[in-house]
């Protein structure tokens, strides 16, 4: 019983440590330790149900293992905000008053693009229909509404450029070439290298984000035979 | 609804420190009890006086202690001390006393190593 206790003990602050390392994506509308916990007890439970030569004591320790640090970890949880950020994390405000926050981004693991899509989920389409956007501690986004924006987009905005990285095929989309980026960059007077996010719709509004600057909205004209 | 989830961590954590002593104690009496026993039929394997009846005598005796320990125990451990009695009866009614000696052997040596499978130990969590 002893030994069961401490090695499903060990199996789980291991899968806790590699949870909290993996960041928000991951998740998904749970607490971290609340996923460990259904991930395992379902095949701690099959386990001794399947294999006959296993006592069913072995599954039931187990099971009752995880029950118990659940309490306690619920007890820990409620105890304080220091303990409560150590099991579960914080909530990581991704984009903020100045547009996104590539770096918040980068410590859960997120990109741009998934930013994007997570927006996409939550009925907004472009980076500047919110003002604040927060990755929950369960791995949700909520988001607060721009009340600045008042025209609506005719078409969904493309990534265009991710971290300081061009995105081709969308570039193809819109029927422009790395060139047209890189002038159009430079006439914001930056770099590509310092360009953190950069996207265009079919309409040529853009969103541009340099690195520890306040985003702006500008147009880009584009060329004739853009499909998007 | 604090006071209940402390409530369920001591009765629990109570729960399995009492269960896994017992579980220690339990098994390794078991297995030293049925330990003198081999013992015994060692002795007179080696002295080549034992016969059919005193293996069968072993057998019912590890029979009573092998039910509750289905409880604890990994079957297969079971089965395998089931299986070198078994044979170890045939070889001492053809008095094959030698390859019935070994049999023994490797009985006293599980009676003795099963038990460690519950301490805690380095070698049994990892």
């Amino acid at each position: 019983m002893a030994v069961t206790f401490i090695r499903t003990l060990i199996i789980i602050i291991t899968l806790m440590v590699l949870m909290r390392l993996m960041g928000k994506r991951e998740i998904g509308e749970m607490q971290p330790y609340e996923f460990i916990i259904t991930l395992i007890i379902a095949d701690l439970a099959c386990i001794p149900m399947a294999d006959v030569s296993i006592p069913l004591t072995y599954g039931i320790v187990a099971i009752i293992c995880v029950f118990l640090l659940h309490q306690i970890l619920t007890i820990l949880e409620q105890s304080g905000s220091i303990v409560r950020r150590i099991i579960s994390g914080k909530p990581s405000v991704v984009i903020n008053q100045n547009g996104v926050d590539v770096v918040e981004l980068r410590k859960n693991n997120l990109g741009v693009d998934d930013l994007i899509e997570s927006l996409r989920t939550a009925g907004y389409f472009t980076l500047d229909d919110v003002s604040y956007a927060i990755y929950e501690t369960n791995g949700s986004l909520s988001a607060m509404p721009n009340s600045k924006k008042t025209n609506a987009n005719n078409s969904i905005p493309l990534l265009i450029v991710a971290e300081g990285k061009i995105e081709y095929h969308n570039l193809k989309l819109l029927a422009c070439d790395k060139d047209e980026i890189i002038n159009f960059i430079k006439k914001q007077r930056t770099s590509l290298k310092k360009t953190e996010v950069l996207t265009i719709d079919g309409g040529g509004r853009v969103y541009f984000k340099e690195k520890n600057k306040k985003y702006r909205i500008t147009d880009f004209r584009l060329k004739e035979g853009a499909c998007w | 609804m604090l006071v209940k989830t402390i409530i369920s961590i001591l009765v629990v954590s109570s729960l399995l420190i009492v269960g896994s002593i017992y579980e220690n104690k339990f098994v390794k009496k078991q297995f030293e009890d049925f330990n003198k026993v081999l013992t015994v039929l060692y002795e007179k394997i080696d002295d080549n006086t034992a016969t059919q009846d005193d293996v069968y005598a072993v057998q019912k005796n590890w029979l009573s202690k092998k039910r509750v320990l289905h409880i604890f125990i990994p079957h297969n451990d079971i089965k395998e001390v089931d299986l070198w009695l078994s044979e170890s009866a045939t070889l001492v009614r053809d008095k094959e006393w030698k390859d019935a000696i070994s049999k023994i052997e490797v009985l006293i040596e599980l009676s003795e190593q099963i038990p460690k499978t519950f301490v805690l130990s380095w070698e049994n969590i990892l």
